[in-house]
């Protein structure tokens, strides 16, 4: 009897379990709350996931159910001559080992159910970019390679313009898009390419000197930072939180101490640069800071593609 | 045995019964001196569970994929197929499976729970080795990936590739000539023979139940297979899926608590840089797909072939993913494949930094 009281227990736990990923799965898109997690390209294949999760919970629930008529043997095993076989299934002619280990097994796969449902499910900001060290997306100050091939774009550019955007082949990408922001009156840091534009304003530093700038982000401050100074800051997603890094750009203003780390504001200000840890970086003095609403979802993401879209 | 039935039924109620009084005990302690609140809004508790959840997310399509795949193959492949399909020269096999690896771009915590069917349905030794070493790495989607994240020095993304696929090759063919082709986990299959030998009869009992008892009686023979497949894919997903989820843990935890200026002070000078960032590479346990992108972000910090270092190492051997193995194969085995892969990708890089990475 003991046998078979265990066995089913398994079963029913199993499913209960995979069903509960599914519906965490489902709660999780439907709510949006699943870009806390991943990035929009994954959600296509964690929809598919959900949908695997509810078939095979079926099935596993079919399992328990029948496992209460009678023992079941779900592998072929007696036929299947073959020993090398899984033992962990509902088998009875094998007692669960010790309870306590199955309770560790059991609770292990409950504890994400459990954190997903009871725990808030927020973003992550300030604190995590302590963790990981905030990109400032400079180039070496000291960079020993003399630039080989300087290429200028072809486009049909102004030919003063592309001359200032002379680079290296590789950086062509980040020279139009440099040549792009060039010409706006206010630089705007928007959600989309937030990465990419960072990229293409540090690689040319001196060519912005004085532009405009409006930026919304979270305030941060490193170590070694001045008083007059924090960094605001974006969490950029690549595939899952696992991989998140901060980008953000230094700021300045004499009164830059009142503004509390992991506050959200929107800076308006004008291109200046400077040098932090070996790097020549951009660096905004402030005109204007007004505060700002965290977005919901706060994360940014990189975008591969962003040259054919210019 | 009925006494012992009874011992352990008694056992197993007030081991379970001390087991949630000391629960209980804990949780009032606990409450009575934190609020609720503070607990739940912790910023290390939520960066945790954040980081547990998100890599179990990620990591989900694949896990469920590679089980489905293993319990296919369990069902409807016969012993010795897959044998008769691979090369039997070891140097045809091994390319074989890297074409197979390049073919099938599954995270490899898809690819482990597949692999140990692989291996009893016949796949030789050396071949799953290369081919659990090459999938993570040697496929378009990782290639491009690594590629955009360097897009400015794409000699990273062509030695990340070459020094993966080589490596591959080299313990492959040492696996062929100097390890046994037994490493399958044991255990697993002592308890089958004990379990057959006992119940062989009873099992003739149930199948003859299974039949009468199935309401489609036209197919059932077709439900069954299905039902078995489904059951097998469940098992499998509770068998590696611990491993998975206590990797997560443990992941989750070091991405908490440890920061990347602790670990950037331990890397003094050329050498120790680039095992610096093989370590890193193995507690972080990324997905092959995006730790181009954090290696990038360390550009400025490392060598290059320490990022190399970090993106060949990272996939072929992680904590997670050691996990999983141990669940599949024999710890000595487990032991010697690290070692190999430690030691060739250190000199591999060692090399590289020397002629093509500057």
């Amino acid at each position: 009897m003991f046998k078979v009281n265990a066995a089913i227990i398994h079963n029913y736990l199993r499913a209960v379990i995979l069903l509960g990923f599914a519906l965490l799965i489902v709660y999780l898109v439907a709510s949006g709350e699943i870009l806390l997690y991943v990035t929009p390209k994954l959600i296509i294949y964690l929809e598919a996931a959900a949908a695997g999760l509810f078939i095979v919970a079926a099935f596993q629930f079919y399992i328990s159910f029948l496992s209460m008529k009678r023992t079941v043997i779900v592998c072929d095993c007696s036929h299947d001559h073959n020993h090398g076989h899984d033992h962990g299934h509902g088998h009875s002619h094998e007692p669960p080992r010790s309870i306590g280990r199955n309770i560790v097994i059991y609770g292990l796969f409950l504890l994400p159910l459990v954190f997903g449902t009871v725990l808030p499910n927020t973003a992550l900001a300030g604190s995590l970019a302590q963790q990981k060290g905030m990109n400032l997306g400079g180039t070496a100050v000291n960079a020993s390679s003399a630039p080989a091939d300087l290429v200028e774009l072809d486009s049909n550019e102004d030919p003063a313009l592309k001359e200032k955007f002379k680079t290296t082949v590789y950086n062509r990408d980040y020279a139009k898009l440099g040549m792009l922001l060039y010409k706006q009156n206010v630089i705007e840091m928007k959600d989309e390419w937030y990465i990419e534009k960072l990229q293409a304003m540090n690689t040319f530093v001196d060519n912005f000197q004085g532009k405009s700038i409006k930026i919304t982000g979270f305030v941060y401050r490193e170590d070694g930072l001045p008083n007059n100074q924090f960094i605001i800051g974006r969490m950029a997603m690549t595939h899952c939180i696992a991989d998140i890094s901060p980008y953000g750009i230094i700021t300045e203003a004499a009164n830059a101490g009142q503004y509390a780390n992991d506050s959200w504001v929107t800076i308006t200000g004008t291109i200046d640069q400077t040098v932090y840890h070996e790097q020549k970086v951009m660096k905004i003095i402030i005109d204007r800071v007004e505060p700002a609403k965290a977005p919901s979802v706060p994360y940014i993401y990189p975008d591969w593609d962003f040259a054919s879209k210019l | 045995m009925q006494n012992t039935a009874v011992q352990t039924k008694s056992m197993w109620n007030s081991n379970l019964l001390a087991g949630l009084c000391l629960a209980f005990i804990a949780f009032l302690y606990f409450f009575s001196t934190n609020a609720p609140g503070s607990v739940v809004n912790n910023p290390k508790l939520q960066i945790f569970k954040t980081m547990f959840i998100s890599i179990i997310l990620e990591a989900m399509p694949f896990i469920l994929i590679g089980v489905l795949i293993s319990a296919l193959l369990q069902v409807f492949v016969k012993d010795h197929t897959i044998r008769r399909m691979i090369p039997k020269n070891p140097f045809l096999g091994i390319i074989t499976a890297s074409i197979l690896g390049i073919i099938f771009p599954i995270c490899e915590c898809g690819m482990v729970p597949a692999i140990r069917n692989l291996i009893q349905k016949g796949m030789p030794l050396y071949v799953a080795t290369t081919f659990i070493l090459v999938g993570p790495i040697l496929n378009p989607i990782v290639f491009w990936s690594t590629f955009v994240a360097f897009r400015t020095r794409p000699e990273i993304a062509y030695s990340r590739m070459g020094l993966a696929f080589i490596v591959a090759l080299v313990i492959g063919l040492i696996v062929y000539k100097f390890v046994h082709p037994d490493q399958l986990k044991a255990s697993l299959k002592t308890v089958h023979n004990h379990a057959d030998l006992n119940n062989r009869h009873d099992h003739g009992h149930v199948h003859h139940d299974h039949n009468h008892d199935h309401h489609h009686g036209h197919s059932h023979a077709r439900l069954n297979k299905l039902v078995e497949v489904m059951g097998h894919t469940v098992s499998e997903f509770f068998d590696m899926g611990k491993f998975l989820l206590f990797g997560s843990v443990l992941v989750g935890l070091l991405q908490t608590f440890v920061s990347k200026d602790n670990l950037v002070a331990i890397g003094h000078g050329q050498g120790s840089a680039n095992l610096l960032m093989m370590g890193l590479g193995f507690i972080l346990s990324l997905c092959s797909t995006s730790d181009a992108f954090v290696a990038q972000s360390f550009l400025t910090t490392f060598s290059k072939g320490a990022l190399v270092a970090f993106m060949v190492l990272g996939p072929m051997l992680n904590l997670k993913g050691l996990l999983m193995m141990s669940a599949v194969f024999k710890t000595k085995f487990i032991v010697i494949l690290s070692l190999l892969v430690i030691v060739f990708i250190y000199a591999g890089t060692t090399l590289l930094e020397a002629f093509i990475l500057k």
